[in-house]
This record gives C-alpha cells, structure tokens and sequence, in this order.
C-alpha cells in the first residue's frame, strides 16, 4: 500500500514587493508517496525553491497547508518547525554548503549531534556512509580540501546520516560538471533507494530527471506532473 | 548546545586570530581604564579612611574645636572634673618631608600615659622604653617599621620634617609593627611624638588638635556624655569618631565620580569595537548560519552560538583588562592622590588596594559590555532564514535603508540625552544624558557619512578620478562595517575634543581670574605640603619686618582655614583688605562697592561653587561653627572662583577675628610704592625675611611668579583626565584598526578583480589608503560639531553640576584642527596594514575563492 510522505493541499504562496503582491503558487495540490523520488522542474524564479523551502517549513504558505509524514507544518511554530526539520529532513544543496569550521566527518556528525544521537552508533553510520560515498579515507580532512564533487558527496551522505524520513535536495548538481554530476546523482539514487528515503529535488539536469519517479513541471504558480503516477 | 556547534566556534575564533586579537585587545583596554580609575580612586578613598581609622584608634567620640583647636584646660576638666577615665588629648599637623619631596606625613602628638587604651598598636614593641624615650629624649619620634625602612632610618636616624614652614628635626627612637598590610599602609603616615613637643613644634602651644574619649553606650555612659556636652566651651563639639573624616572624603566625591565617567567612555569605545567584530562575524557567516538554520539549528541555538563567542572574547579581554588594569591603577593612583592633595587634603596613598568588589566589578563591567555590544548582532544572526545565502550588497542595500531609521532614532536618543542634561538633576543623571547625546550621534553617523560623501562625490571623482571614486564608494558600499567604524572613531575623536575645549575654556576662566584676582605686586606665603592649600601660617614678626621694608606701599592679609559647619567642613578665608587696595573679585551676584561695606559689618560673601553646593544666595546666612558657637553670616555677594571646587566662604579678618581665637595669617599681599622696581624690591623682602627668622622657610613670589606656579597646579590637576583622554584615543584606534582590518580583508576578492583588471599594486594600496583616510576625514569632520557639543555639555552642565563652576566656553580652532588630525591619522594608520597586504595579494588567489 503506498503511503503519503508529503501531502501539498490547496497551497498558495505570495510575495510582498512593494506596493504589490507577486503570487509564485496557487492553490497547489499533490501528494508524494513514501520512498519515491519527485523532482520539480521549471524555469528559474517559477518556484522550485519556493516549494522546497515550504516543504522543509523553512517558509510558511500565504494559504493551504503542508503534511510531511502526516505532521501539519503550517500548524507548528517557528521552533517546533526547525526542530521538526532537525528530526525529520535531510538537505542537499547547490553549493554543498558544508561547515568548514569542521572536518568532513564532524560535518557528517552535526546532524547526529544537534539530535543528541553522537554516540558510537551514530559515529558508525557515519563512517559507513562515508565509505559509501567513497571519502573514508577524506573523514579527518576540511571541506576546502575536498573537490567540488567530493563535497557534494559529503553533502549526500550528511543529509541521510540522521535517517531523515525526507531528503530535499535544491539543484544539488548545479555547480558541478556533467560527469561529476552523474556520479553524485547515481550515488543519491543507490542510497535513497536502498535506504527507502523519499526524495524531492528542484533541478534543472536531465541527468537528475532522468532518475525521478515523478517529475512536476513548475508554472505560472502550478504543479503539472509530467511524467509518474499516470506516465511511468 | 551542540558540542560540535561549540567546536565550530572555537576554530571561528581562532582562525581570525587578528581580528579577535584586536576585539580583546579593545575590550582588555576599555576594562583596565575603568577598573584602574576605580580602583586609584578607590585606594585613595581607603586609605584615607584607613588612616583616619588608624589614628582614631579605639576611640568612640572626639572633642574637637575650630583653626585653632581646643584649650588645653579642657582636657583637665575632662579627665578629672568630670573624670572621664578613658580620654587622650592628640595634637595632629600634616608635616613634609624636604628630604623625600611630595610625601607628606601626619605627625600625632600623643600622651604616652593615656594613649595606650586607644592605640595600642603605636606603642611598639617595648612599650616602657618608647614612654621613656619620647619623654625624655629631644624631638624622639615613632614609626612604622616598614616606612622607616622605606626611608632608610634605623633607630637613633633624624628624620627632617617641615612643619608651619620651619624645618624641624625628628629622632627615630622606635617602631611599631603594623599587624597586617593594611594597617601597615595606614600607619606608614603617621610620626608619633610627644605631645609637648608637638604642641611646640605646631605652633599649638597650651593647645590641642582634639581630644579623643573611649565611653560605651550604656545608660550611665550616655549620662556621662551629656555631662560632658554641657562642660564644653562655645565653638567646641561632641562628634562621633570618624564623622569629620567621612565630610573630609566626601569633598572628593565630584572629582571622583567625573574620572569615573571620562573611564567609562573609554569602555564605551571599546564595546564598539566589540558590537563591530560580532557583527562582522555574522555577516562573514550568514551562508553558514543559513546552513546550520536548514539543518534544525534553532534560532535560540543561533543566538546561544554567537553569544558565546562574544563571551570568550570579553572573557579573555576582561582577564587581560584584570591585569593591565591593576598596572595603570598603579600608575593613576600617582596622578589621582597629587590632585586630591593639591585640591582637597593631605593624603599619602603608596599602593593600590585590590578588593573582590572592584574585581567583580571589572568583571561585570568587561563582560557586560561584550554581552550588550553582541547583542544586536546576535539578533541579526537568528534573523538568518535558513538557507539564506544573502547577497552582500542586498545586506547593505539593507544597510543603506535602514540609515534613515538608525539616524532618527540617534536624534530621539539624543533629545532624551539633552533632556536628561536640561532638568535639574544630579551628575549621574547628567552622565547618564551626555551618554544618550553620544549614542544618538553614534547612530546618525552612517547617514551622515553617505550624505556627505554623496556630496563629496564630484570633487573626489576630479581629484582622483575612477580610482578616487572607488575609495569613495567603497565606504557607502559597506556601510554596515564603516558606519559602525567612522562612529567608533568620531566618538573617540568628539571626546578628545570635548575634552581638549573643555579643559582649554577651564584654563582660560582660570588665567583671567587669576589676572583680576591677583592685584597685589609680590606674594609672601609659607611653602605648603604640596599643592597650593595655605596649611600653615606666617611668623607675626617677620609680617612686620615685610611690611615694613622700603618700597612697600601697602599690604593685605589672607587666613585660610577649615570650620565645621553643620554641612560638613567648611573653607574659611579671613582677608585683611589693604588700604586703598580692594580685593580684584568679579561678582556673580552682588555689588562691588555694597559688598565690601557689608564685609565690614561682618556679612560674607561665599564662592560660586559654594552657593551651588550649599543652595544658598545673597542675604541668605551660611552657618559656621566658631569658638564661640555656631553663628550665622549673611552672604553680601556671589564671587567667580576657580581655586577650589568644594567652595570658599570669604569674610573680613575683623570678623574673623571676633569669631575666632586664631590669629595666624596663611599669606601676605604687598603692594610696590609707585615708582619702586620690583625685582629689586624681592630681593629686599627676601633679605628681611632671612634677618632674625630661626630656620623658617617662606616664598616670596610676584605675581607673575604666582600666576604661573597656580596654572601649574591647575595643569597637574588635569594630567590624569589627559592621561584619560589619551587612553581613550588608544582604544579607537584599536577600534578602527580592527574596524579596518575587517572591512578592507573582506574586500581581498574584490582587490584581486581589480588587479586582473590591470590596477598596479601602487594603485591597490593607493585605493585603500585613500578610503582608510577618507573614513578617518569623515569622522573628523563628524567629530567637530559633535566634540563642540560635547564640551558644551561638559562646560555648561557636568563642570555645573558637579563642581558649580560656570565658564565661558573657548572653542579654539587649532583643537578642533587637531581633531581632524588625529582621526585622519589614525585611520591611515590603521589602514597601512591591509592597504599593504591587499597590494601585495596574487590576483589568483583573491579570485580562487568560491
């Protein structure tokens, strides 16, 4: 039976600049099941970080609301929201955005430790996680050390290393070039499908495409499904 | 919080060890100014306190009298009319020691057979043999151990002493051991010697200072101090030991309290630099907050992170500030106990006295700043949305609009601080205003700042051309970092100049009253302890010798002493007026010819700074206690004075001497015959002085001699606010060096562009001084009106409030010019460094970066 992981219901979101409203979604509805990869495609400024940031509850929607894992977000305050996100999500970004104040593997423990999780268990899967995503032997180095890719593959393994339910994942290989881009999306796809984590990227890559088992095209404040549920 | 977040934290800090560096630097100086003016002032007023105590001994009231002390019939009566069985009569003069010049001593006159219930710790380690070596061997004379070693006397050693201006010499014949360190430094004050011989060698003859009494408090105690109340003469009183002392040491409370304030500033230019280093730490890492907000950091966490980052740094500034502070406090006890000396009493201060209270108080002080300069920048930093990875110029477009917002509320802040200085209050509150004037000034800056360049706009793109306009746009481009900087330095420069005007209109009020006061061709006055108190008086005969001197065409008198008042001591000037020759007052308040016609009818007139003090004007009545009672004297008139902050109560020597027993006179004004040649004339009195007199010392001084030995004094009284106002300029430079640092490091990246662009290193570092430098002229420029203003408040309200004084105000241009001056170099200054380092970058690596 397929289970919703995030259920989008009626949401809307606009933008105050200025004098006037810019609205960016309107009165979106969709539902992404349990251990399946969406990704959202659209020209640049048509939403894809919007939606993200609303799912994370890093923003809050002008109207509708927000379920990841049956939670309502749009009902949680500011903190129970970050705390939720702590819990719950795990993120990728474009610019790998790794702490460099910390060594690649205490960039992998943070997670753990903000959940108070930083016990030998916790130190195991890191380790693990950092063996499959090649750097094993890169866990005492500082992110300015590591190549773009290598970075990126961190990244990868920061966002599943606390067992989120949820992996969002903005343009994680829009800063890469194609063949580096391919190895972190195969990495992402072997991992999220193994771990049986649900996945949702906005991304402008076929390569990122081309791995998805729903794509949503972002348009004038609409969600159109392109290819999944009906077409796959 | 998160261990790892911690550790993050840590390798924040010390991966930007010279911007830390400096930030604690800053705040390790803003701490030592405070704790060392706290704890200078605080060592004098303990030592006071501690030699009061120590010459007061066990006793629990004092029988005191006026200037000239008590009969010593009294004493009789006490001890056996009315028999008072613990009573000792104590004779005490202030001495100094010509062979070890500017200490001063208290030399006590005890009985050795009643003194030993009351100070037991003075009668030394053989008690019968120091009774009979005082009474019995010629000037024998007590010390403590550890003076006498300081001074290099050993038992049998004369010690020289200068009393009443005649020197007089003491025998060491023993010591007593202070039990403790601070009993050691009470005591290293006080020569103990018989009390005849005191009585001769103060000029007391048949007289005593007071006479101390040891009576309990039980019922029949209370009968026996009533008896004695009544058995005194008029003009003698009761007091509870230590009463006088606390009035004596409250006269330095106004002085104190300003030194204080001036502290402070210096702590206030330090939070900047803290407020500035935090918040560029924020900013440097908004993508990272951003990161740690998308990771489930919360915003309390976010707020917690860079809290405790302010705290290390103004943990390790305060402890740094501890021990620096300890240092300077050595250094200004020197400068503060001078001028105590100089303005209020005898006071020999050697060491700083360190209590827990002033250290938390450092401690409070140091870390309190940090933690409230952090504070806006820690808010900013949980304003972070998770994610953001905000633009810089977005952030100073930001910057740029909020200015507006910053500068009205400077002008609320600042009206508040003008409030706050217009209503009659107290100093604190006018301190407390003149710090809300500077914080308003503080947050007008960034729009002032891109007000005036944008005006300055044309002529620097002509005198410098694209370059020139780079500089200058480069500082409204990063007004998040340079407005903080620019207001840092402008306040720091305001305040050299505030102070600078200030003490400049000061100097001026002085030597124009100095002009109209001094009319009197030549000066005749004892040499005093220190500083220009008349403490003692002039041999009777050798006035008359003086006086009488060919070439003299007449001559006036001054007797200057203290009285009790039922408001604390008092300073009384009796003045014997010259024929023909009126007193050069300027009144305040009263006529000139009404005023010296009520004088003889035995009215006075008191001193500005008095009427402020006390609340009394003309035909108002000062109360005073003399030897024949309390009396009341009307005031006939208000007078400029800028001799003495704690106020001058003037009257004739006529009533004076109607009220009083004393007849001594502290200095003689002669006035030349027409057609006498002065210097010959000085050297006419100075031979006569030499004739007959025993070893008396005497300065015969002109009046230009005088003058200048009196601006001299005014001069040192001032050193230690100069000291505070060159520390203060310390800490702003540190401030916008590390204001600087930060803000042109920044720019590295940007550098680099413009190197691949083709700008020489010459041209990068020529870039980078011109806007370090133009940062400093606007801050200068800022710093003018803001430092006329500032001595405004100074002059017209703290100078007020706190001492009574009012004074034109002087706003000298080569102040003001210097000003500029100092801002300008010290933001060149600052800026050599990263001007020299950003030339010196690789266009590579500066564009290597993400």
């Amino acid at each position: 039976m397929l289970l919703p992981a995030v259920e989008l219901r009626g949401l809307t979101k606009h933008y105050r600049e200025g004098d006037s409203e810019r609205t960016v979604l309107r009165d979106v509805n969709a539902t992404l099941w349990l251990g399946e990869i969406a990704v959202f495609v659209g020209r640049s400024g048509s939403g894809k970080s919007t939606l993200l940031n609303l799912i994370s509850g890093i923003d809050r929607p002008s109207a509708g609301s927000v379920l990841v894992n049956g939670t309502d977000l749009t009902t949680l305050d500011e903190r129970a929201r970050t705390l939720f996100r702590r819990e719950h999500i795990g993120f990728v970004f474009q610019f790998f955005n790794l702490v460099p104040l910390l060594t690649v593997e205490e960039n992998l423990l943070l997670p753990l430790d903000l959940l108070g999780r930083n016990d030998a268990r916790g130190r195991l899967r890191a380790a693990e996680l950092l063996d499959r995503v090649g750097l094993a032997d890169r866990a005492r180095a500082y992110p300015d050390r590591l190549s773009g890719g290598e970075q990126q593959r961190v990244a990868v393994a920061r966002a599943l290393v606390h067992d989120p339910a949820l992996v969002l994942a903005d343009e994680p290989t829009g800063n890469l070039d194609a063949e580096t881009a391919k190895v972190v999306v195969e990495l992402l796809d072997q991992l999220v499908r193994e771990l049986g984590k649900t996945v949702v990227m906005a991304t402008h890559s076929a390569e990122v495409v081309g791995s998805a088992d729903r794509v949503f095209l972002v348009q004038h404040g609409q969600l159109a499904e392109q290819r999944g549920e009906t077409g796959r | 919080m998160s261990p790892l977040l911690r550790r993050a934290s840590l390798r924040h800090l010390r991966s930007h060890p010279a911007q830390i560096g400096l930030s604690v630097l800053g705040i390790a100086l803003g701490v030592a100014v405070a704790l060392a003016v706290g704890l200078a002032t605080e060592s004098a007023r303990r030592a006071f306190e501690l030699a009061t105590e120590a010459v007061t001994g066990r006793a629990t009231h004092q029988i005191v009298g006026g200037p000239g002390g008590l009969p010593e019939d009294l004493y009789r009566t006490i001890r056996l009319d009315l028999a008072v069985p613990r009573a000792a009569p104590v004779v005490a003069v202030d001495v100094a020691l010509p062979d070890h010049p500017g200490r001063v001593m208290q030399l006590m006159g005890v009985d050795p057979f009643a003194e030993t219930p009351f100070r037991p710790h003075l009668a030394g380690e053989d008690p019968l043999r120091t009774v009979s070596a005082l009474l019995t061997r010629p000037g024998a004379m007590l010390m403590s151990g550890p003076a006498a070693r300081e001074l290099g006397l050993s038992p049998g050693a004369t010690l020289v002493v200068r009393v009443m201006g005649v020197r007089r010499p003491l025998v060491l014949v023993g010591t007593f051991e202070p039990a403790d360190s601070l009993s050691m430094q009470a005591l290293d004050s006080v020569l103990v010697i018989d009390i005849a011989t005191a009585q001769e060698v103060a000029g007391f003859r048949g007289r005593l200072s007071r006479i101390d009494l040891m009576i309990g408090y039980r019922p029949v105690d209370r009968v026996l101090l009533e008896r004695v109340r009544q058995a005194l003469p008029p003009g003698v009183e009761l007091v509870r030991a230590g009463a006088q002392a606390g009035a004596t040491a409250s006269m330095t409370a106004a002085f104190t309290l300003n030194l204080r304030a001036l502290s402070l500033l210096a702590l206030v230019v330090g939070m900047f630099l803290i407020y500035n280093t935090m918040t560029f730490s924020v900013v440097q890492r908004r993508t990272l907050l951003g990161t740690l907000r998308a990771l489930g950091v919360t915003r309390g966490e976010v707020f917690g992170l860079v809290a405790l980052e302010a705290l290390m740094i103004g943990a390790v500034g305060t402890l740094l500030g501890i021990g620096l502070g300890l240092g300077l406090a050595q250094g200004l006890l020197h400068l503060v106990t001078r001028t105590i000396n100089d303005l209020y009493f005898a006071l020999s201060v050697r060491d700083v006295h360190l209590t827990p209270v002033a250290l938390l108080e450092g401690v409070a002080l140091g870390l309190g700043t940090t933690l409230l300069a952090a504070l806006a920048p820690a808010r900013e930093a949980t304003g972070i949305r998770p994610r953001e990875a905000l633009l810089r110029s977005r952030l100073e477009a930001a910057s740029r609009r909020a200015a507006p917002r910053a500068a009205l509320g400077g002008l609320a802040l600042g009206a508040l601080g003008l409030v706050l200085l217009l209503v009659p209050n107290g100093p604190v509150w006018g301190f407390a205003g003149l710090f809300a004037l500077l914080m308003g000034t503080a947050l007008v800056t960034p729009l002032a700042v891109t007000v005036m360049l944008r005006a300055l706009d044309v002529p620097i793109a002509h005198a410098g051309g694209l370059l020139g306009r780079m500089a200058a746009r480069g500082i409204t481009a990063a007004l998040s970092r340079t407005g903080v900087a620019i207001a840092a330095l402008m306040i720091a420069v305001s305040a050299t100049i505030g102070v600078g005007i200030m003490i400049a209109s000061f100097r001026e009020a002085v030597v124009r009253w100095l002009e109209g006061t001094l009319r009197a061709d030549v000066y005749v006055s004892p040499p005093s302890l220190i500083g220009s108190r008349p403490d003692s008086t002039l041999d009777p005969a050798l006035i008359q010798r003086l006086v009488t001197t060919a070439g003299v065409g007449a001559a006036g008198t001054a007797r200057g002493v203290t009285v009790a008042s039922p408001r604390g001591p008092v300073h009384v000037v009796a003045i014997g007026v010259a024929a023909g020759q009126p007193p050069g007052f300027t009144f305040k308040r009263g006529r000139p010819e009404a005023v010296w016609a009520a004088l003889e009818r035995g009215w006075v007139i008191v001193s500005e700074p008095f009427a402020y003090r006390h609340r009394v004007g003309v035909e108002d009545a000062v109360r005073l206690r003399t030897d024949q009672g309390e009396q009341r004297f009307r005031i006939a008139g208000i007078f400029y004075d800028y001799g003495s902050s704690a106020g001058v109560v003037m009257m004739s020597r006529s009533t004076y001497e109607r009220h009083w027993v004393d007849r001594g006179v502290s200095s003689v004004a002669l006035y030349a015959a027409p057609g006498t040649d002065l210097p010959t004339l000085i050297g006419a009195l100075r031979a006569r002085a030499a004739e007959g007199s025993a070893g008396a010392e005497v300065l015969i001084r002109s009046n230009r001699a005088l003058r200048e030995a009196s601006l001299e004094i005014f001069d040192r009284t001032f050193a230690v606010t100069r000291v505070l106002r060159f520390l203060i300029v310390v800490v702003a430079f540190v401030g916008v060096l590390s204001a600087l640092m930060a803000l042109q490091l920044e720019r590295v990246r940007e550098m680099g562009l413009a190197r691949a662009l083709g700008l020489t290193p010459g041209q990068v570092w020529g870039v980078v001084t011109a806007q370090t430098g133009l940062i400093g002229l606007v801050a200068g420029l800022l710093a003018m009106p803001v430092g006329v203003l500032l001595a405004g408040v100074l002059v017209f309200v703290i100078n007020r409030r706190s001492f009574g004084w009012t004074m034109p105000i002087d706003v000298r241009p080569d102040i003001l010019l210097q000003g500029l001056l100092l801002a300008v170099a010290a933001a060149v200054l600052a800026g050599a460094y990263p001007a020299a380092r950003m030339a010196r970058a690789a266009p590579a690596d500066a564009l290597h970066d993400e």
